[in-house]
């Protein structure tokens, strides 16, 4: 194994199709979760025609998108129409590189030597996070200016309004873990769980919540779907899309869902830990992998999205940068100093 | 500002209400009707497609008249015939058309009609009217509205029973629908 | 709201926009277009564009029978057949001096309430769909069916009643019918109070409707605002208090008004009129009037020469029918006064100054049908 071939190049080709392939998957399975659970909670049964309970549905849907229309409106901006897909999708995909699915395996003894389920882990990863998945906001704007249509760039500025100033308390908030655990690596975050016998939700709840919410607004979901409002501004920025350009960004949205699940999982959940991980007398509960405890805390949150989707109505713009600015910001930013004087005072600052 | 307002303003405590309502109706039973597998059947008043008599029709055009967007058809002849050994004229129907595309199932021309039981009726608690020659199949003659042939190719359209009338809309049976 | 305008407007560097909202747009309800002037996300100015289902329904009425014309009624707003038919009958029994018996100004009584009733579900279900919350349309379509259902048991259909004809009513109550509008009438409260745990007291609810679309009382009265708009306005006034027509003065029900003219307020005012009509349905359901459900009249209506002006308190605002006889079976001239149509005057006022996602709340609080605008 110690061939520079497998090691630098097989491995790592081997996991970034796997994920990928997870991940596409994923994203379309979630949309059909969730249309089947809103369908639940609104009385109702949701796609139940396509296989058995509708499970094929995403393939279908996939399908038809495939075999769409390619429409691209005349007075369109071609180039730029064409890459707001792209510059939205990729970024969506490549967060996936840093997220920590959990601890090296060596899935049941098939591997000679363990290696981590997860593709590379760089020192600064929160930050990678961040950055990269900010940049899908280019795909929003750049597409919703390109479409040449007046509600599609409504929904553009509303999205890049929306971003910056929920990019803000979601930082002080993910700040306030980055103190608990002294390190920018999603790994270190979770061993630093592991060795504070406690997840980090439950001193930092404040954080946690802000993060949530933020990430919420981020992921264009509702109550903050502003930029595709279906009711004020028809589809938002993807009115004039159609087609596979369509299903791009509807999988990016889906898959920024799961990105935003997981950091929460990872920050704030204790990554793959089991609960409390340091009780001894829980210990059977260790015979669940960790892969599957990190899924199921991402499905949780996942399917808070959609409970919030099923519930809430659509808050106004105005209202959305009031509660980012005047209410999120401060208590973030009060919250930071909390924890930060806590850790002082109690000889924390690991 | 107390601190439980502070809390609610921050938390979205006053949220948790509406999500404890939509979390239980997560768990109640589902309204949804599987339509083709399962159907519901209409009431006995129910309007829709047109059952109709020519014995009992005695072409009084009650029903043309009544018809506020005229769309019954009616042609009928004066013809000599022998009741009970005594000559006697009575009106004949040559045609009876009603061009149900048009039709918005008001039901006036079955109150106009004078006969017991009536001579037209839209109590036959049909509803998949849907077809694909429009012309063809949603312009009815007579023939056609009594005998529904040709039409029970679509499904749930069905022939009206014998003696199925408005006072007695259940019919006699063969109504049962899946 | 004006000053504000008037900031807007001087600004040296505001860039314009004009939107047209429509015809084919999710949230205005059917085929109402607006022409919006922007200036970012506020809107300068809304102009509605009507007529795109326009169909003639006036000048058809003078083609038909009075009895005909019922079920083009019934399309006016289709989404208050009952009532339509209830003002257009009633103004034509006006015209002939006809007293309806008591178990049909019974019956119309009901089914006019359930009908204010399944008309402010929908009004509910779309306003807070248009506001983003999607599951309250579901859960409040549900109850609807069960009105429907009864509807259809009456009359055979459930949307386009044609439910009633000069003189009274065509059919007696179907055996066991107030059994089951009892059972409806004792669950719905019920209902109603799940959905204001989903919305009442929820800030994003609240932050979407309240201060939204204000209008003075001397506003709403001068536009001639009825119904609901008007009421929430913090005028008492309802044809049925007013102005009592059927059996309207023997029940006892409360006239709510809201204090502050803005779309809350109107939602509260209706959320309270479902349950005032249920008041009023369990007081009829207590009643039950014996006796034919038809009066003396002659099998083709020929109203005496004159005319007529008639109208009730329709689930969206005043309905009144204009008629006028030549002493022929067929109206001469027959008006409407429709609700919807003289409420969406009112829109670009309400929604001047406002932010683009409340112009959708405003044309949502106002409770509008096309069917009935256009006619």
């Amino acid at each position: 194994m110690t061939n520079p071939w497998v090691v630098y190049l097989l491995v790592p080709m081997v996991k970034i199709v796997v994920i990928l392939g997870a991940i596409t998957l994923a994203a379309a399975y979630l949309s059909y979760f969730e249309r089947r659970l809103v369908g639940f909670l609104q009385i109702r049964l949701g796609p139940n025609r396509v296989g058995w309970q509708g499970v094929l549905q995403p393939i279908a849907d996939a399908l038809k998108l495939f075999s769409k229309e390619d429409i691209i409106p005349t007075r369109a901006e071609k180039l730029v129409y064409l890459s707001g897909p792209v510059l939205i999708i990729v970024p969506a995909l490549v967060v996936f590189s840093v997220i920590p699915f959990g601890p090296p395996t060596n899935l049941f003894g098939l591997l000679p030597q363990a290696i981590p389920p997860y593709l590379t882990d760089i020192n600064v990863s929160v930050l990678f996070v961040l950055g990269v998945s900010s940049f899908g906001i280019y795909g929003i704007i750049l597409g919703g200016w390109a479409s040449n249509n007046k509600f599609s760039l409504m929904g553009g500025l509303r999205s890049a309004a929306q971003l910056i100033s929920y990019e803000v308390p979601m930082g002080f908030a993910i700040v306030a873990v980055l103190l608990m655990a002294g390190s920018l690596s999603l790994v270190s975050i979770v061993e630093a769980q592991r060795q504070a016998h406690v997840w980090y939700v439950f001193p930092g709840f404040v954080a946690f919540f802000i993060y949530f919410i933020c990430g919420v607004a981020e992921t264009n979901r509702n109550p903050f779907d502003l930029p595709e409002a279906e009711a004020e501004l028809v589809a938002g920025f993807h009115t004039e899309y159609s087609g596979m350009k369509f299903a791009f960004y509807f999988l990016a949205e889906y898959a920024n869902m799961v990105v935003v699940s997981s950091m929460a999982t990872v920050l704030f959940f204790g990554g793959w830990l089991r609960p409390f991980p340091s009780w001894g007398w829980l210990g059977f509960l260790d015979v669940v992998p960790p892969v599957v405890w990190f899924l199921a805390k991402v499905a949780a949150f996942l399917y808070c999205y959609i409970w919030f989707r099923g519930t809430f109505p659509r808050v106004r713009f105005d209202q959305l940068m009031a509660l980012g600015w005047k209410v999120f910001l401060p208590v973030s930013l009060a919250n930071l100093m909390v924890i930060g004087t806590l850790i002082v005072l109690f000889g924390g600052g690991r | 500002m107390s601190v439980r307002k502070l809390l609610t303003e921050v938390f979205h405590l006053d949220l948790l209400g509406g999500l404890w309502q939509t979390a239980r109706f997560t768990m109640t039973r589902k309204a949804t009707v599987p339509y083709p597998e399962k159907r519901l059947d209409p009431t006995p008043r129910f309007r829709g497609m047109f059952g109709f008599s020519e014995e009992r029709c005695i072409v009084c055009r009650a029903c043309e008249r009544a018809c506020p967007i005229r769309i019954i058809y009616i042609d009928g002849h004066l013809e000599e015939v022998e009741v009970d050994g005594k000559k006697r004229k009575k009106q004949v129907l040559d045609r009876y058309d009603i061009d149900v595309k048009r039709c918005m199932f008001c039901g006036l021309c079955q109150e106009a009609c004078p006969t017991t039981p009536k001579a037209i009726w839209l109590t036959t608690k049909t509803y998949e009217l849907a077809t694909y020659e429009r012309d063809l199949s949603l312009y009815f003659r007579k023939d056609r509205l009594q005998s529904w042939e040709g039409v029970v190719a679509y499904p749930g359209v069905v022939a009206p029973a014998d003696g199925q009338t408005p006072d007695d809309p259940g019919g006699t049976g063969g109504k049962e629908r899946g | 709201m004006s000053t504000d305008l008037h900031l807007i407007q001087s600004m040296p560097d505001s860039e314009e926009m004009e939107v047209s909202f429509g015809p084919q747009h999710p949230a205005t309800h059917g085929v109402l277009r607006v022409m919006v002037r922007l200036d970012g996300e506020r809107i300068l100015d809304a102009r509605p564009i009507i007529g795109y289902l326009h169909r003639g329904t006036e000048k058809l009425f003078e083609t038909m029978y009075y009895n005909g014309c019922v079920p083009h009624t019934d399309r006016l707003d289709y989404t208050t057949a009952a009532a339509n038919n209830q003002a257009f009958v009633g103004a034509v029994e006006k015209l002939m001096g006809v007293t309806i018996p008591p178990r049909a100004a019974w019956i119309r009584m009901m089914l006019a309430e359930m009908q204010r009733l399944a008309s402010h579900i929908i009004w509910l279900a779309t306003h807070a769909l248009d506001i983003g919350a999607m599951s309250p349309f579901f859960y409040t379509f549900q109850e609807r069916e069960t009105i429907l259902d009864l509807f259809e048991e009456y009359c055979g259909a459930r949307l386009t009643l044609n439910a009633m004809r000069v003189g009274g009513q065509p059919l007696d109550l179907p055996e066991g019918w107030t059994d089951r509008l009892r059972v409806f009438v004792d669950q719905l409260p019920d209902r109603i109070a799940e959905w204001e745990r989903l919305l009442t007291d929820n800030r994003i609810w609240k932050g979407r409707t309240v201060g939204v679309g204000v209008i003075s009382a001397a506003d709403a009265v001068n536009w001639g605002l009825t119904g609901p708009p008007l009421r929430g306005s913090g005028v008492r006034w309802d044809v049925r208090k007013a102005l009592p027509y059927e059996g309207y003065d023997q029940v006892e029900f409360d006239v709510p008004i809201g204090q502050n003219g803005d779309t809350y307020d109107r939602y509260l005012v209706r959320m309270e009129e479902m349950r005032q009509s249920l008041r009023i349905l369990r007081q009829c359901l207590d009643r039950q009037p014996d006796g034919p459900v038809m009066a003396k009249v002659p099998k083709v209506i020929k109203p005496p020469k004159g005319e007529v002006y008639h109208s009730v308190e329709g689930p969206k605002g005043e309905l009144g029918f204009y008629v006028v006889s030549d002493g022929s079976t067929q109206p001469y001239r027959l008006h409407v006064r429709p609700s919807s149509f003289i409420n969406l005057q009112v829109l670009p006022e309400l929604v001047r100054g406002h932010l683009v996602a409340d112009l959708i709340a405003v044309i949502g609080t106002l409770d509008i049908v096309l069917g009935e605008i256009d006619r």
